[in-house]
């Protein structure tokens, strides 16, 4: 099939719409609390058989652009981010909305996402084959220290106690090991319940600690207690030009989002706060920082969009999906009969080359409907939180039970909303809580892994981990990064 | 005007509860073809006339997958929900619980009502190797398996560039070198596997566990792992990628693999697969069994099903009521003894 046929049919009507329908329904429940782009894609995939595969792809595609971006919406109007990826974005978008700047700080959310969501595509397009080599380089030992990274991010993220901020992150790696170790088949803090031996879900952990714990405290409150609606005129050109001046932060977040997002099973989180972290520590303004600096906003969802284009390469190129959201996206791709890896681009280049080239639309499609929708989306701030939190916590509740259709992942969910308030009370940072509960497992099976081929290959396990030199490089990396960190904050508190 | 604005909110948060609502009933991707089953009403009812003393079904049927959407157990599912909502002329909807191994979902199903309404697909001998390894709330006896669709066998493959060319190989350099492969696994199955494989070839090696089939053929791949033990189905990725399938365990070769070898024609007498089963509770009236395994049994004989899952990359392979139970019981006493050799290992 000639190119142009391939950009041609890329263009027509069906496509155009196929992808504004996928972004649209990816927005809105990226923006629900607890819904998800993966979610969003496993409900819509049944529908995807009786379309051509072109177009199913597209579809979920576009669900999977569209979510990274929804859930920044919430998380900047409510505090309450309709996915973990837009953590980052209530933390310094929330205080810019208490301050009237709601509608800057969704056109900061918007135009960032919009550039980490082409850069990302753009990286597919271009250089598929040398990335899902880079991928391959990543074992067990670079997958660890990768890891171990994100783990020294959290010392520049969040708070200004460095016991509350140790305190949180211990939390949440202790969550992690909750379950069946399935390296030794050991069960930890199960108490022979089969619920806990499932271990605890990501998704109610966010729900709790994000969603159920603002809530919980903005329940009997009057409505300008939680926020008073001012409305900030902003042009749109500021913020795009703001974002332009900044080109080397959306550079260096595009490509942490793009390298992260490659690596197979690593996920999205670590991402977004390895670029929010970066961000902080070079930011001229860091004092700024949670209260409202709009850098954080721009690297974190530059970030978080570039991984969408990224997280394919793997399976595009090998047939292997790397998250949880291309796994479901290549089972709707092996129903029509499609064969993944290096094949497709001779095989199907009209599938391969027209879901490539669809994903750069759904960017333009994203960046439509936010910058129409930011003018309607702010009139949320409207409503009295009498309306407000009783939907958001039903929202809450539906999205926690549709994770695994469990009453038990509700439970987890309000248990630690609870707690969360008492966080939010006492000064201790919610970040580094999730930062643990997503890296504790992959530090963990990593170096499990690490240990059993060392020992299999009869050698000291620093002396495996460290043969190839992709590893030392990310050795030395986490080392720089930690001594970087702590000057940091010795800079910052004397 | 704010009380304009207020209700169009409100009225915007409802548009988002319908939209999750419509959302959630997209998971049945029968709902369509029930309503368009017109060239199948004769079968259907000459279904109902066989079972006219019972009213069955009454009202929707559920089908619970203790897999995530998007793999294969869930497309089987999905497969057989479709042709089942077109059979019975009812609505089939397809519920995920994910979790544990397939446990949480196993678990939901054995504790279902036995009224033929709530149905399950899963991958045996998951829930055999659950229950002789673990403290499950089910045993073997607390399903009724109906039906058998697909067998996918298992293998195992090399890395690109790797030094194994057969098994031959691979068992020759273990029997030298005991414990130094690496063979990578994951799922529920996965150590059981290998552990079979060990106890046939006699030989030592070091399983290093997983957490998806996704980072398994991406750790082969790589090369950080040296063989792969996963299903057949596997493939055409790892060979696109200049990976190899050293043998796979069926009696014979599968027409959409001939190409490559089994392990029984490499000298190792292997069977060891996943089979996807349609199971009901165990205590389900013996006129609503026979009514579903007439209904699967229609399917079988079903040339669209079987190019559905040709299409989906599943071998099919078609087994019935007793030829599945036949089988099934053969298969527990081969695992048996793999179970009890092994047991440190679990």
């Amino acid at each position: 099939m000639e190119t142009l046929d391939i950009l041609l049919s890329t263009l027509s009507p069906s496509v155009l719409m196929i992808v504004f329908i996928g972004v649209l329904i990816g927005i809105i429940v990226g923006a629900i609390p607890g819904l998800n782009g993966a979610i969003g894609i496993s409900l819509l995939l049944p529908l995807t058989f009786a379309m051509d595969p072109q177009n199913g792809l597209l579809l979920l595609g576009g669900i999977y652009m569209g979510g990274m971006y929804g859930g920044s919406i919430t998380a900047i109007l409510l505090n309450v981010p309709g996915d973990i990826v837009a953590a980052p974005a209530a933390m310094e978008g929330y205080p810019l909305t208490k301050q009237g700047r709601s509608k800057e700080a969704l056109y900061y959310s918007i135009f960032s996402s919009m550039v980490g969501g082409f850069l990302g595509v753009l990286v597919l397009i271009l250089f598929t084959p040398p990335l899902a080599n880079f991928a391959l380089m990543f074992g067990p030992a670079e997958m660890f220290f990768i890891s171990l990274s994100g783990l020294v991010v959290i010392g520049a993220i969040a708070g200004n106690n460095l016991y509350k901020s140790a305190f949180a992150a211990l939390l949440g790696l202790f969550v992690s090991t909750i379950g069946i170790d399935m390296a030794a088949g050991a069960e930890r803090f199960t108490f022979d319940a089969l619920t806990l031996r499932q271990g605890i879900n990501l998704i109610p952990v966010v729900l709790g600690l994000f969603c159920f714990a603002e809530m919980f405290l903005n329940i009997g409150k009057k409505a300008n207690e939680v926020i008073t609606y001012k409305d900030q005129p902003i042009k749109r050109m500021t913020v795009i030009k703001d974002i332009f001046k900044h080109k080397y932060l959306v550079a260096k977040s595009s490509v942490i989002g793009t390298a992260i997002g490659v690596l197979p099973g690593v996920g999205t989180t670590l991402a977004v706060f390895l670029s929010y972290g970066e961000a902080k520590r070079t930011s001229k303004r860091r004092q700024d920082f949670e209260k409202g600096n709009t850098e954080g906003i721009i690297a974190a969802e530059s970030a978080n969009n570039a991984t969408v284009g990224s997280s394919m390469v793997p399976l595009l190129a090998l047939g292997v999906p790397g998250s949880p959201t291309t796994a479901i996206i290549a089972g709707a791709l092996i129903i029509h009969g499609i064969v993944l890896g290096p094949s497709l681009f001779e095989q199907r280049p009209d599938v391969a080359y027209t879901f490539l080239y669809g994903m750069l639309l759904t960017v333009f499609a994203m960046g439509i409907i936010g910058a129409v929708g930011i003018k309607y989306f702010s009139y949320i701030l409207k409503v009295r939180q009498e309306f407000i939190v009783p939907t958001v916590l039903i929202f809450a509740i539906f999205g926690a039970y549709s994770i695994r259709n469990s009453l038990f992942d509700v439970l987890i969910a309000i248990i630690i909303g609870v707690f969360g308030a008492v966080f939010k009370k006492t000064g201790v940072p919610l970040a580094p809580i999730i930062i643990g509960v997503v890296l504790g497992p992959l530090i963990e099976r990593n170096l499990t892994r690490s240990m059993t081929i060392a020992e299999a290959q009869n050698l000291p396990l620093l002396q495996y981990m460290l043969t190839n030199p992709l590893a030392i490089v990310l050795l030395v990396f986490v080392i720089l990064l930690l001594v970087v960190v702590v000057r940091m904050r010795k800079k910052d508190f004397g | 005007m704010k009380k304009v604005l207020g209700l169009s909110s409100v009225a915007l948060l409802g548009v988002l509860a319908a939209c999750g609502n419509n959302a959630e009933e997209n998971n049945a991707p029968a709902d369509n073809a029930a309503n368009n089953n017109t060239a199948e009403n004769n079968e259907a009812s000459e279904n109902e006339e066989a079972a006219a003393d019972i009213d069955y079904p009454e009202g929707p049927i559920e089908i619970i997958v203790p897999y995530s959407a998007g793999g294969g157990g869930d497309t089987v599912a999905r497969i057989i929900g479709d042709a089942l909502s077109e059979e019975l002329d009812t609505q089939v909807n397809i519920v995920n619980r994910e979790g544990a191994g397939g446990e949480i979902g196993i678990s939901e199903m054995a504790a279902a009502e036995p009224d033929g309404h709530t149905l399950g697909v899963f991958g045996y001998p998951d829930n055999y190797v659950l229950e002789e390894t673990g403290n499950t709330d089910f045993t073997f006896d607390s399903f009724e398996y109906l039906a058998s669709f697909d067998d996918v066998p298992h293998a195992l493959f090399a890395a690109p560039d790797s030094e194994f060319e057969s098994i031959e190989d691979l068992v020759n350099y273990a029997e030298e070198n005991p414990g130094e492969v690496t063979i990578g696994e994951s799922g529920a199955l996965g150590l059981l596997k290998i552990l079979a494989f060990e106890d046939q070839a006699e030989i030592d090696v070091s399983p290093v566990n997983y957490d998806g089939g996704g980072e398994l053929i991406n750790g082969l791949l790589g090369g950080h792992i040296d063989i792969a033990s996963s299903s057949i189905t596997a493939a055409p990725e790892i060979v696109d990628a200049g990976g190899e399938p050293l043998g796979y365990a069926a009696p014979e070769r599968l027409e959409m693999f001939d190409e490559y070898p089994t392990l029984e024609e490499q000298g190792y007498d292997m069977d060891l697969g996943v089979r996807r089963v349609v199971v009901a509770p165990a205590d389900i009236p013996d006129e609503v069994r026979d009514a579903l395994t007439n209904v699967m049994d229609e399917l079988g004989q079903s040339e669209e099903l079987e190019e559905q899952f040709t299409n989906a990359d599943l071998p099919y392979n078609y087994l019935d009521y007793d030829e599945l139970n036949d089988y099934l019981n053969n298969t527990n006493e081969s695992l048996q003894p793999i179970i009890d050799n092994n047991q440190d290992d679990f």
